[in-house]
C-alpha cells in the first residue's frame, strides 16, 4: 500500500452522485469551468467533468493507464497527451464569419484545425447493439480527495497537502514546480498541469465555498439533484447513510486502493432484449462493466436499491428512498458546523 | 470579510461591526430580516460558525490559497433569469456582479415544496444558463447599430449611431405604410419572447402600425394540434411535480434530461417513489436510460401502440365508466349516414346546430347531453341520474320523418379499435408483441397513469393522430384532469397584463378601459359575459372565449406563420408534389376552401410582406427550405431588420442590425410555463453592453421618430392590419400610454404588467429585485396562451390543470363540450380520420433510405448559445449527424469523418457520430445549428420541405378554426427522408451539389 501520507484528516468531508439522477447535461462541469479555471494555460482542462461509458473518457483512456502494479504499488502512469488525450481547447473563427466581410459560404465557423478528442468527446456513443442491449450512461468525476492520494505520494516537492480540517488535498501552487509526478502518479487523472504558470492544478472542492458552509459548485449547481456533500463521519447526514448504512454508493475503482471520497449510486438500467426482442430480465449495462469501475459490491448496491423501491411501490417507508429523493433538496448538503441543515429563511 | 462574503454584498446597508466588519448582530440581523435574499444555502448556519469565531478580517492575497478565495468573491448580486429567451424552464440565478461585469450566475435555492410528499423545485437551471455570461460577452454579440454595405448577405457593414439608425429606420417604415399598409410590415413574433416589456414594447409597436404579426406555435412543429382537437386545448399541465405522485409514468415523445433539464429530477425521484417509468422512443435517449421500459419504436408508429392499447383498456374492462359517460363523447349520438354528430337541427326544423343527444339507458330515450352548446337547461357536464349508453344502435326519427340509424362514440370506437390487436401493432411498431402487451396491461392496471408528451411529439405529418390516440387511453381511464394523472403538455399561467399592455387600446389606462369597451360592444362577446353571468360559464370558460374572439377578430393582425408561408415563401409547389397524394383533394384545395370560408386567416391579407422584423426569432435559420425563403420572400423585402443580441443567420441577410440588451441588461418577466408555479423576474444586473438598448427604450424611441417625422412632414394617417386610420402624428404618445412610460420607465412597464396580472396579485418589481421569484397566486386568466382550468388553485399544493371540468364539471372548450376522440368536420370524415387512427409517416424530400428526424438539443435553446465556444468545447465544435454505429460502418461513414446528406432538394455536408443510442434507418440532428456552421452555410433545413397537415386549415365547427396557439397549420419536419454517403468534405468533388 501507499506509504508515509502526509496528512491524514482529522474529518474528511465526501460527496456522493446518484447516477440514476445524472442527465448528462454538463452544468457542473460548466459550473466549475466558469468558476476556476479559465486561464489560457487550463483552459484545456477540466476539473469536473462528465463522461459517457462505455467510452475512452476524458483524458482519453485513463482507466487504462493507472491503478497499481502487481505488487500494490501506484504505477507511475503517464502525462496524457494534449491533443489527442485531453483535446485543446478549440479556437473558433466567429470573426470571420459573423461580423466581417467575408463572403457568405466560404467561410464557417467551425474549431481551428481538425479536432480528434475532447472533454465530452464521447458523448452518448456508448456500447452494445441497438435495440437489443445498447447502452450508456454517465459518470460525472471530480477529484476524488482521497484518503491515500497517489498525487501526494508522488510529489518530491512536497507540494501537494490533505487537508487537516476536511481532507481536500490541495496542491500549493507556489511550491509546485511543475514536474507532473502527480499527473502520471493520478490514477483517476485529475490533477492537470497548467501550461503556461507550468504548475499542477486540480479540484479543490471548492474550498473557499466549503469553508463557509457552501457546497461545491458542482453539487449545488446540479439540477439532477444527484450529489450529496457532507461530512464522512456525520452519522446523521445523507453520506454516512448511503455510504455506510445502506451500502449503495460505492468509490470508483476501490482497487487502486487510494480510498477515494467520492461515491456513486450504481445505475439501473432498462432490461435488455433477447433475440425476438422479449426482455429478458437483465439489466442493459453488464453488470461486469459496473463491477469493473466500482468493484463487487455492486449488485449488493443495486439489489439494496431495487428491494427499497419494491417496498415504497408496496406503499411501505423507506428511509434510503427517502434520501435519494432529496425531499428537500437543500439538505443535501451537510457543511454547517454543528452539521444540521438549516432552511434558507423566508424562502418562498 | 472584505467584499468578498454573500452577507455584505447581499445586503449593503447592513451596519458592520467595530472590529471585524461584521457582528454577531449583524448576522442576526441579515438571517432574520433579509434571508430570503440569501443566496445560498446554509448562511444562516455559517452565519453562526463565522460569528464564532471564524477570522472575519482575513487578509486578502496572502498566500495562493487566498487566490482561490478571491475568485470566489463579487461586489453584488443580482436575481435574474433568461427572460427574453423561449426556454421552457424558469430558473432564478444569482448574477454575481464585479467590476461592473457579471463574472458568473449560480442557481437560487428559494424554491418551496409544493406540499408535503413531494420534493421541491430546487435548483432549477442548466449548463447554457450557467454560462448565459458567455454569450453575453461573446464573440457573436451585436454590440452597434450596423448598417449593410453591401449585398445582403455578403457581410459588409458599417457602423452608424442610433441617431441615424432611429431616423432611417422611422423613415422607411412610414414610407412602406403609406405605399402598401402597415400590414406589409411582418414582425415575427417568435420563438423567444418573454411576458414582460420586451415583449410588449415590440408587439405594442407593430401593432399599433397594423403590422401583420405571424404565430409560429406551429410552424415551427411545437403545436399540440392533437391535444386541441381532443380536449380544446393543446398546453395541458400543472407544475412538474405533479410527475411524481403517478403510479405509470409514460414518457411519449419526450427527453426531459435533455430538454426539461430543471424538472426531469421529478421523473426519477418518482420512480424511487415506486412509479414504473415507460419511455416510447426510437432513441435509446438520456431519458430512455432511467427507464424501467423502453419501447423502442418505429419513428412515427406511435399511434399504432396506443390504439391497442385502448383497445385493451376496454377488452380488458378497465374503461371508468362514470367518467367517460360524464366527461367524454363517448356517450354522444352519431348518425351513421352521414358520420355527423345528431343534432337538435336534425330532429326538428329550426333546431340548434349545437345541441347533441345521448342515449339514456334508464329512459330507453334520446336526452340532450349535458354540457352541449346548445343545451341551456344542463350548461354543466353532471349526469344527475342519467345512464348513457356508450355502446349499441338506436334508431331516430329525423324532422323529415325519415328513420335513421344512431351510435354513440363508444360503439364507433369499440369497433374502430376491433382490428387493433396486440400483434397488429406490434408488426406496425416494430416492437416484440408481449412489449406491446405488457404496456398495454401496465397502462390498464395503473392508478394514475400520466403521459408526457411535449412539443416536440407535434412533428410528425400524423403527430395530431398519435396525440389523440395518447389521449384517447388516458380519457378512457378516467385519467385527465385527476391528480397525478393524465396529460403533461406544457400548461402556461396566464399573465393577464402582458396582452393589456402589449395591446394598443387607446391612450393611457383609460385606454385599456376603452378598448375593453370596444371589445365589449361586440354583440360575441356580450353574450359570452351575459353567459359567465348568468353561470352558464366558468371564468375560465370565459375567458378562453374571449381570447380565441380577441385573437381572431377582424382588428387582430396576429395570423399564422404556416400559412403565411405557404403565401410568400414560394413552397407551395413543393409541398403540392410531397403530399398531394395522401388526401382525397390536393393541399391547395384545402388551402383555398379554408381562405374563402375565413377559417383561417393569413397576414398580409391585400398585399405581400415588405418590411421583415426579427426580434428573438431567426427565421431564415429555422425555416424549412430556406433557399425558397431566400430566392422568393427575401427580394420582395424593401427592409430587414434583425433586433438581437447577438448575430444570426438571419440577422446577416438583415439590412440593420439593431443590438440588444441582453438577459441580464433589462428588467424582464419570463414567460410562464406552469411546470413551476412562480413568476420568474430578471433584474438588470448591469447597464447594456456597449450600445445596447433594452426593447422599450428602443421602441419608444424609434416611435418618437415617426411622430416627430409625422408632424414635421404633417403626414396623413396610415393604414394597417384591422386599422383603417393609424394616426403617426400622436404614435410616441399613444405608444407612451399618454407619456406615462418613457424610454427609461422600463421597470414601470413591467410593474404595470404585474398590477394587472391576477395570478402575480401582490408582487411588484422592488419585491422580486430581492427574491427572484414569487409564486403565482393563481393560474391567471386571459393570458395570450391559455388558462390552466383551475379556479380552485390559489398558491398552494401542487398546481393541476383542468379540473374546471373534471371536478367542477364545466364543459370542455370543445364542439361537443366534452373530451372529444370523434371529430366530425367534413374534412375529417372525408379524410377517415374522425376517430384516432394509425397512419404511416409518408416520406417526403423523396424516396430514400433514412428517416431524416429532429431532436431538441442539449446544448442550446434554439440557436442562442450554438456558437458559444465554452459549449462547442462540450461537443465536437461542429454540428453532427447521429447514425446508428453499425450502420455507419457499413456504409463507410467514420466517427468523426464527413457525411454527405442528400434527397430530392439537394445535398449538405456535416459530420458524423456513431451513437449507439439511433436507431438503424434513421439519422437524427440536434437542432438550431445556424446555417454559417455549415459548410456552404447550407443547413440540414435545405433538405427539409416541412409537410403541412391540410386538415389543420379546418374551421367553421365548433374549436376547430384558426386560434392563436390553439389552432392552426403547422410544418412537419420528422417525415424527411434522406441519402447517406461518405464524404471527403465538402471542398471534394461530391460535396458540390
Amino acid at each position: 500500500m501507499t506509504e508515509g501520507t502526509r496528512g491524514q484528516a482529522a474529518r474528511q468531508v465526501a460527496m456522493v452522485m446518484d447516477l440514476n439522477k445524472c442527465l448528462g447535461c454538463q452544468t457542473c462541469t460548466v459550473a466549475c469551468k466558469k468558476l476556476w479555471n479559465r486561464e489560457n494555460g487550463s483552459d484545456y482542462s477540466y476539473w469536473n467533468n462528465v463522461e459517457t461509458l462505455p467510452g475512452e473518457g476524458y483524458p482519453r483512456r485513463w482507466q487504462e493507464t493507472g491503478g497499481r502494479d502487481a505488487d500494490g504499488d501506484v504505477k507511475r502512469g503517464e502525462v496524457p497527451r494534449l491533443d489527442q488525450d485531453y483535446g485543446r481547447a478549440w479556437k473558433f473563427n466567429h470573426a470571420d464569419v459573423v461580423h466581417s466581410n467575408s463572403h457568405q459560404g466560404d467561410t464557417w465557423l467551425k474549431p481551428e484545425g481538425q479536432p480528434g478528442w475532447g472533454p465530452n468527446w464521447d458523448e452518448d456513443r456508448g456500447a452494445g447493439r441497438y435495440p437489443r442491449d445498447n447502452h450508456y450512461f454517465y459518470l460525472p468525476r471530480i477529484c476524488n480527495h482521497c484518503t491515500h492520494p497517489a498525487c501526494l505520494d508522488a510529489c518530491p516537492r512536497k507540494a501537494i497537502e490533505k487537508r487537516e480540517q476536511d481532507g481536500i488535498v490541495l496542491v500549493d501552487q507556489d511550491r509546485c514546480h511543475g514536474y507532473r509526478f502527480c499527473v502520471e502518479a493520478c490514477p483517476y487523472k485529475k490533477v492537470y498541469f497548467d501550461t503556461e504558470r507550468q504548475v499542477a492544478n486540480k479540484c479543490i472542492f471548492c474550498m473557499p465555498r466549503v469553508e463557509e458552509g457552501v457546497a461545491p459548485a458542482c453539487a449545488r449547481q446540479c439540477p439532477g439533484r444527484l450529489r450529496f456533500v457532507g461530512f464522512l463521519d456525520d452519522e446523521e447526514g445523507p453520506i454516512h447513510k448511503l455510504v455506510e448504512k445502506w451500502k449503495v454508493a460505492l468509490p470508483l475503482h476501490p482497487e487502486y486502493g487510494l480510498e477515494p471520497n467520492v461515491f456513486y449510486v450504481p445505475p439501473m438500467s432498462p432490461p435488455a432484449l433477447d433475440q425476438k426482442g422479449r426482455p429478458t430480465g437483465e439489466p442493459r449495462i453488464p453488470t461486469a462493466t459496473l463491477e469493473g469501475l466500482f468493484g463487487p459490491k455492486v449488485k449488493d448496491a443495486l439489489a439494496t436499491v431495487a428491494a427499497e423501491r419494491v417496498k415504497r411501490k408496496r406503499g411501505e417507508p423507506s428511509e434510503l428512498m427517502d434520501i435519494l429523493i432529496a425531499y428537500d433538496w437543500n439538505e443535501s448538503f451537510e457543511l454547517g458546523a454543528g452539521g444540521a441543515a438549516t432552511p434558507l429563511d423566508g424562502r418562498g | 470579510m472584505e467584499g468578498r462574503s454573500p452577507q455584505d454584498l447581499e445586503n449593503e446597508d447592513t451596519p458592520s461591526g467595530p472590529s471585524s466588519g461584521l457582528s454577531r448582530r449583524g448576522f442576526l440581523k441579515i438571517s432574520g430580516a433579509t434571508a430570503a435574499t440569501l443566496p445560498l444555502l446554509h448562511f444562516s448556519s455559517h452565519a453562526s460558525q463565522g460569528a464564532s469565531g471564524m477570522p472575519a478580517d482575513r487578509p486578502r492575497l496572502t498566500n495562493w490559497e487566498d487566490l482561490y478565495r478571491e475568485r470566489w468573491s463579487w461586489d453584488r448580486i443580482a436575481k435574474g433569469s433568461h427572460g427574453w429567451l423561449n426556454c421552457r424552464s424558469a430558473c432564478n440565478w444569482n448574477l454575481y456582479v464585479k467590476d461592473g461585469v457579471v463574472v458568473r450566475e449560480e442557481q437560487t435555492a428559494n424554491y418551496e415544496a409544493s406540499e408535503p410528499g413531494v420534493p421541491d423545485f430546487n435548483p432549477r437551471g442548466c449548463q447554457k444558463g450557467a454560462c448565459y455570461t458567455e454569450v453575453m460577452y461573446g464573440p457573436s454579440r451585436l454590440t452597434v447599430p450596423l448598417k449593410r454595405a453591401g449585398e445582403r448577405g455578403e457581410g459588409k457593414w458599417q457602423q452608424i449611431s442610433w441617431d441615424q439608425a432611429l431616423r432611417e429606420i422611422a423613415e422607411k417604415l412610414i414610407d412602406i405604410c403609406q405605399r402598401h399598409g402597415g400590414e406589409a410590415l411582418v414582425q415575427d413574433l417568435g420563438p423567444h419572447f418573454d411576458l414582460g416589456a420586451t415583449n410588449a414594447a415590440r408587439n405594442r409597436f407593430f401593432g399599433m402600425l397594423g403590422a401583420s404579426l405571424p404565430d409560429d406555435w406551429a410552424e415551427i412543429g411545437d403545436l399540440n394540434v392533437g391535444a386541441t382537437l381532443a380536449l380544446g386545448i393543446p398546453h395541458i399541465g400543472g407544475s412538474a411535480d405533479e410527475w411524481f405522485l403517478s403510479d405509470f409514468l409514460v414518457v411519449w415523445m419526450m427527453n426531459p434530461s435533455v430538454t426539461q433539464m430543471s424538472d426531469a429530477h421529478f421523473l426519477y425521484e418518482a420512480k424511487y417513489n415506486g412509479a414504473d417509468l415507460v419511455v416510447i422512443d426510437p432513441v435509446y435517449s438520456a431519458t430512455a436510460m432511467r427507464a424501467d421500459h423502453w419501447l423502442p419504436l418505429e419513428p412515427g408508429s406511435d399511434a399504432a401502440l396506443g390504439l391497442a392499447t385502448a383497445r385493451h383498456i376496454i377488452e380488458s374492462g378497465r374503461v371508468d365508466l362514470d367518467y367517460v359517460r360524464e366527461q367524454t363523447d363517448l356517450p354522444i349520438l352519431v348518425r351513421l349516414d352521414t358520420g355527423r354528430f345528431l343534432r337538435e337541427a336534425d330532429l326538428e326544423e329550426g333546431g340548434a346546430e349545437d345541441l347533441l343527444y345521448m342515449w339514456d339507458e334508464k329512459q330507453d330515450a334520446l336526452v340532450a347531453a349535458p354540457g352541449s352548446r346548445g343545451n341551456d337547461e344542463r350548461v354543466k357536464l353532471h349526469l344527475d341520474g342519467l345512464e348513457p349508453v356508450i355502446d349499441g344502435r338506436f334508431e331516430v326519427e329525423l324532422a323529415d320523418g325519415s328513420p335513421c340509424v344512431v351510435a354513440p362514440v363508444g360503439a364507433l370506437l369499440r369497433e374502430h379499435l376491433a382490428t387493433w390487436t396486440f400483434e397488429r401493432a406490434a408488426s406496425l411498431t416494430g416492437l416484440d408483441v408481449g412489449m406491446v402487451r405488457e404496456f398495454a396491461e401496465g397502462f390498464a392496471a395503473a392508478e394514475r397513469p400520466m403521459v408526457l408528451s411535449s412539443w416536440g411529439s407535434n412533428r410528425y405529418f400524423n403527430s395530431d393522430l398519435i396525440n389523440r390516440t395518447k389521449i384517447l387511453c388516458l380519457s378512457l381511464k378516467g385519467a385527465i384532469g385527476k391528480k397525478g394523472a393524465g396529460y403533461h403538455s406544457t400548461g402556461w399561467v396566464g399573465i393577464d397584463g402582458f396582452g393589456m399592455t402589449a395591446n394598443e387600446s387607446g391612450e393611457g389606462f383609460l385606454g385599456t378601459l376603452r378598448g375593453m369597451a370596444k371589445v365589449f360592444g361586440n354583440t360575441k362577446v356580450i353574450g359570452m359575459l351575459v353567459d359567465k353571468i348568468a353561470g352558464k360559464k366558468s371564468q375560465a370558460q370565459f375567458e378562453h372565449e374571449l381570447a380565441r374572439h380577441l385573437t381572431t377578430g377582424e382588428d387582430s393582425c396576429l395570423t399564422n406563420s404556416a400559412s403565411q408561408n405557404y403565401r410568400f415563401q414560394g413552397v407551395a409547389a413543393d409541398l403540392a408534389r410531397e403530399q398531394d397524394h395522401l388526401y382525397p383533394r390536393p393541399l391547395a384545395s384545402y388551402v383555398e376552401e379554408s381562405e374563402s370560408k375565413g377559417w383561417m386567416p393569413t397576414h398580409p391579407a391585400k398585399t405581400e410582406p415588405r418590411c421583415w422584423v426579427t426580434g428573438g426569432s431567426n427565421v431564415l435559420r429555422r425555416s424549412n427550405l430556406p433557399q425558397r425563403m431566400l430566392q422568393n420572400l427575401w427580394p420582395k423585402l424593401e427592409l430587414v431588420i434583425d433586433v438581437n443580441q447577438k448575430h444570426t443567420f438571419t440577422g446577416l441577410h438583415a439590412d440593420y442590425l439593431l443590438p440588444a440588451a441582453g438577459y441580464y441588461e433589462k428588467p424582464g418577466i419570463k414567460y410562464s410555463v406552469a411546470y413551476v408555479p412562480y413568476l420568474h423576474y430578471c433584474d438588470r444586473a448591469v447597464k447594456p453592453v456597449g450600445e445596447a438598448k433594452d426593447e422599450w427604450e428602443l421602441y419608444s424611441l424609434l416611435a418618437r421618430e415617426i411622430q416627430r417625422i409625422a408632424i414635421e412632414r404633417d403626414l396623413e394617417p396610415t393604414r394597417g392590419c384591422g386599422r383603417e386610420r393609424v394616426e403617426l402624428k400622436t404614435f410616441a404618445d399613444r405608444f407612451s400610454f399618454a407619456g406615462e412610460y418613457g424610454p427609461d420607465d422600463v421597470e414601470g412597464v413591467n410593474q404595470k404588467i404585474l398590477e394587472a396580472s391576477p395570478s402575480a396579485e401582490g408582487m411588484t418589481v422592488e419585491g422580486l429585485k430581492k427574491t427572484g421569484i414569487a409564486k403565482y397566486r393563481s393560474v391567471g386568466g386571459m393570458g395570450i396562451q391559455e388558462n390552466l382550468f383551475n379556479s380552485d388553485w390559489k398558491g398552494e399544493g401542487v398546481m393541476r390543470s383542468l379540473t374546471d371540468m373534471s371536478e367542477h364539471r364545466w364543459r370542455w372548450p370543445t364542439f361537443t363540450g366534452r373530451q372529444q376522440c370523434y371529430i366530425d368536420h367534413p374534412w375529417f370524415i372525408e379524410a377517415g380520420e374522425s376517430l384516432p387512427d394509425h397512419r404511416p409517416s409518408p416520406s417526403a424530400g423523396g424516396d430514400h433510405p433514412f428517416q431524416f428526424v429532429s431532436c431538441h438539443s442539449r446544448w442550446s435553446i434554439h440557436s442562442v448559445w450554438r456558437d458559444t465556444t465554452m459549449l462547442l468545447r462540450l461537443q465536437r465544435g461542429e454540428p453532427v449527424v447521429y447514425l446508428n454505429p453499425d450502420e455507419a460502418r457499413e456504409l463507410g461513414v467514420e466517427d468523426g469523418g464527413w457525411a454527405k446528406i442528400s434527397n430530392d432538394y439537394g445535398a449538405i455536408h456535416m459530420r458524423a457520430k456513431h451513437s449507439v443510442m439511433v436507431r438503424p434507418k434513421v439519422a437524427y440532428y440536434f437542432h438550431a445549428w445556424e446555417p454559417h456552421q455549415f459548410p456552404d452555410h447550407k443547413s440540414y433545413k435545405w433538405l427539409i420541405p416541412g409537410l403541412m397537415k391540410p386538415l389543420h386549415f379546418a374551421g367553421g365547427d365548433g374549436h376547430l378554426g384558426w386560434f392563436f396557439g390553439h389552432f392552426e397549420p403547422g410544418t412537419h419536419v420528422q417525415d424527411t427522408r434522406v441519402a447517406i454517403a461518405p464524404s471527403e468534405g465538402p471542398d471534394s468533388q461530391e460535396g458540390s451539389a
